[in-house]
């Protein structure tokens, strides 16, 4: 019979494997903070326009996720665009009006918006 | 070209010259294999690996590199970055558990000098889904205990950690687990204190929040180690989201074979339940927490017989904080040597800190224990914003002290802030500036505990009253000369004869302020003055030279204690004025003075 290691191990690989399924080589990968006090600043609204841009078509082969609170209070809410072979990009203070920019300027035309990063 | 790697060269574990020098290395190489524009440079300042020498770490993939010298660069160049094979002699640890996160944002200034044990997955992946956890080793500690360990070897492993309980009184975790596993009884608990409760303290609701299954994974090696089957979280109610993501995690949990019975093809069963209370500050100590998860008031109860012995429904009862079960998987899977190697003597790990009040870079920040308090403000927390002067940090919450700005210096552990006159706690750090008058401050906690005391013991439901009806007359200026001695004769007395935590520190924040800060309760009491100015009733507002005669101040006085012609300057009725500011907030011309 396995042992617990060995059931772990197949498991961990089964969650990899679902994982990797959901985000391709080239997909984009966008993370919006979503903990009590990342919401409390505001994250839903910036979670709503990169859900809509999804859900309507305008942005293609992007995946949103959420994340926990990193500890980074003075700067919520955090956006994190995870972009296949670079360094992550954390943008702070994401209210609608910058997730609006970052999603037409950075998503849509690869263009990295300095000022606003972490 | 677009980054194809990024090298991240950690500072603190060897000089920045050194550093200097392997970028140039890394440089002059990638120049001669002409992949100079596929590369970014980030520098960290600790990894948590001290032993290792200079450390490297290559991007994407995390691939951690160890002693690093120009003639590694060399091979990493020729064979990693160009040949895409990491080079395998120097690599080190590369799926170690603790930070983990660095992976994403390692190269923040803010994260530098953090070390993230408990924090580990804390924004780094979703909280929401099982397998996320899984891909990061989640679950693998309570598989290796069930696959290579008894009982007694995780209490050993625990034990020689020295992890101690990151509740706030630091008892060593390790013979807590013991007691309650040499406890002989048809039944035991395992419970879990989520009953954050102290003003500002936001640790343990971001790490539930944010990384749900480790409290559960750390909780179901505890039920194996002490021989319990059942769990209980307590949590407050007011806590909605880490409640729902709490509950998320158990039934994902259990549909994958985490929890229930015959966990992982063991013979080990093993469940949690939620239990929710109503956010009272004294059921964070453990008996009244007890009481209330039976459905008792929230009372404290004597001990001995203390919970290891007769806990929860009288069985014996292993209770640990939040912050003490996250760090149980680490301490198994990165092993109990890595773990002791972290801290101070007597304080092994880290400690994770609610980093609030006038500080510029506000947050969660988790750093290794001996790291100073000069560190945590300046260098994590970025200084005191607007160019003010810092007065004093509060740790502890309502159960500690102020330290003043002599004790920049002191390192973070348990015996070093109690020497200081304040505790470690549960991890609330307030940093205060010379805007802050410290006898309000003292009268905020102790409104606060006075608040929360259940009322038990006459000593701490009095005598806080009282202590809080001195310090109100003081801050309004009514204070008499004996009252200091009042307060540390009371406070004393309190201190001794309360029964519990709540009672036996509640007095601390007037205590330390006195100690460290005497000369401003005197200022207040003899002669009627709010350095600060925070005290309104110590306030006059006087309208200086300045005044154009607007009538500004005129018109938003609800008192009318403001007189005077229109253009010509006017006159603050002293015996009419109520001391409200809002002719001072309302001038444009600074013509009205605080005095």
């Amino acid at each position: 019979m396995a042992t617990p290691l060995e059931i772990i191990e197949k498991k961990k690989n089964e969650a990899i494997e679902r994982l990797g399924a959901k985000v391709s080589q080239s997909t984009t990968k966008i993370n919006v903070g979503m903990a009590t006090c990342e919401i409390a600043a505001g994250s839903r609204n910036a979670m709503a326009v990169f859900r809509d841009a999804i859900d309507s078509g305008d942005i293609e082969g992007v995946v949103l996720g959420q994340k926990g609170c990193a500890g980074r209070c003075y700067l919520e809410p955090t956006v994190e665009i995870f972009v296949p072979g670079e360094t992550p990009y954390k943008y702070g203070k994401v209210d609608a009006e910058r997730a609006k920019e970052i999603l037409q300027r950075h998503l849509k035309n690869g263009e990295v918006i300095q000022e606003w990063l972490i | 070209m677009e980054t194809k790697y990024t090298i991240t060269l950690c500072d603190a574990e060897f000089s920045s010259e050194h550093s200097i020098g392997l970028k140039g290395a890394f440089e002059k190489a990638a120049k001669a294999n002409s992949l100079e524009s596929g590369l970014r440079f980030t520098t960290c300042k600790t990894l948590g690996l001290k032993d290792k020498g200079a450390i490297v770490v290559v991007n994407p993939g995390y691939f951690v590199y160890g002693d690093v010298t120009e003639e590694l660069v060399n091979k990493i160049v020729a064979e990693h970055l160009v040949g895409g094979e990491a080079v395998q002699e120097n690599l080190i640890k590369e799926d170690h558990l603790f930070n983990r996160s660095f992976k994403t944002f390692g190269d923040s200034e803010f994260f530098g000098k953090q070390l993230r044990i408990a924090l580990r997955n804390c924004g780094n992946i979703d909280p929401d889904n099982i397998d996320d956890y899984l891909a990061n080793r989640g679950y693998e500690a309570i598989a290796k205990v069930l696959t290579d360990m008894t009982p007694v070897d995780v209490i050993q492993e625990v034990k020689k950690s020295g992890v101690r309980g990151r509740g706030g009184a630091g008892f060593p975790t390790g013979l807590k687990w013991e007691f309650t596993q040499r406890s002989q009884a048809d039944e035991k608990y395992v419970v879990c204190n989520a009953d954050e409760g102290d003003p500002g303290a936001f640790m343990d609701r971001s790490t539930i929040e944010g990384d749900p299954h480790t409290v559960l994974e750390g909780m179901s090696i505890a039920g194996y180690a002490i021989g319990a089957s059942k769990g209980v979280i307590y949590i407050r109610a007011e806590y909605p989201l880490a409640i729902k993501r709490l509950e998320k995690a158990i039934v994902d949990a259990r549909n994958a074979g985490f929890l229930g019975t015959k966990i992982l093809g063991s013979d080990f069963d093993f469940d949690i339940e939620l239990r929710l209370g109503a956010g009272a500050f004294v059921c964070g100590e453990e008996t009244a927490l007890l009481n209330s998860i039976e459905g008792r008031r929230g009372m404290p109860r004597p001990r001995p017989p203390f919970p290891a012995q007769s806990g929860l429904f009288g069985k014996p009862t292993l209770i640990n904080n939040v912050e003490t079960w996250a760090n149980i998987p680490v301490i198994i899977l990165d092993g109990s040597e890595w773990f002791s190697s972290v801290g101070t003597e007597n304080s092994k790990g880290t400690k994770v800190f609610a980093l609030a009040g006038k500080v510029v870079n506000t947050g969660l920040v988790e750093v290794p224990m001996g790291t100073t308090l000069r560190d945590i403000v300046y260098d994590i927390g970025g200084g005191i914003p607007n160019g003010k002067k810092l007065k004093a940090i509060q740790t502890g919450g309502p159960s500690g002290g102020c330290l003043p700005v002599e004790y920049l210096d002191t390192k973070i552990d348990y015996e070093s802030l109690a020497k200081a006159g304040s505790i470690m706690g549960s991890g609330g750090m307030i940093v205060i500036d010379e805007d802050t008058c410290m006898v309000n401050i003292a009268k905020f906690f102790l409104e606060f505990t006075q608040d929360e005391s259940c009322g038990k013991c006459t000593p701490c439901r009095e005598g806080t009253k009282r202590m809080l009806e001195i310090l109100t007359r003081i801050t309004e200026g009514k204070g008499k000369p004996e009252d200091i001695a009042k307060l540390e004769r009371l406070g004393n007395m309190i201190k001794k004869a309360s029964l519990c935590g709540l009672g036996q520190s509640a007095p601390n924040p007037v205590l330390s302020t006195i100690k460290n800060f005497r000369e401003e309760y005197e200022e207040h009491i003899n002669e009627g003055k709010c350095r600060a100015g925070q005290c309104q009733s110590l306030l006059s507002y006087v309208i200086n030279d300045k005044c154009v005669g607007c009538g500004a101040c005129k018109r938003v006085c609800p008192v009318d204690a403001i007189s005077g012609e229109k253009k010509e300057a006017h006159l603050i009725d002293q015996e009419k004025c109520i001391k409200c500011g809002q002719c001072y907030q309302v001038c444009k011309f600074k013509a009205i003075d605080k005095l």
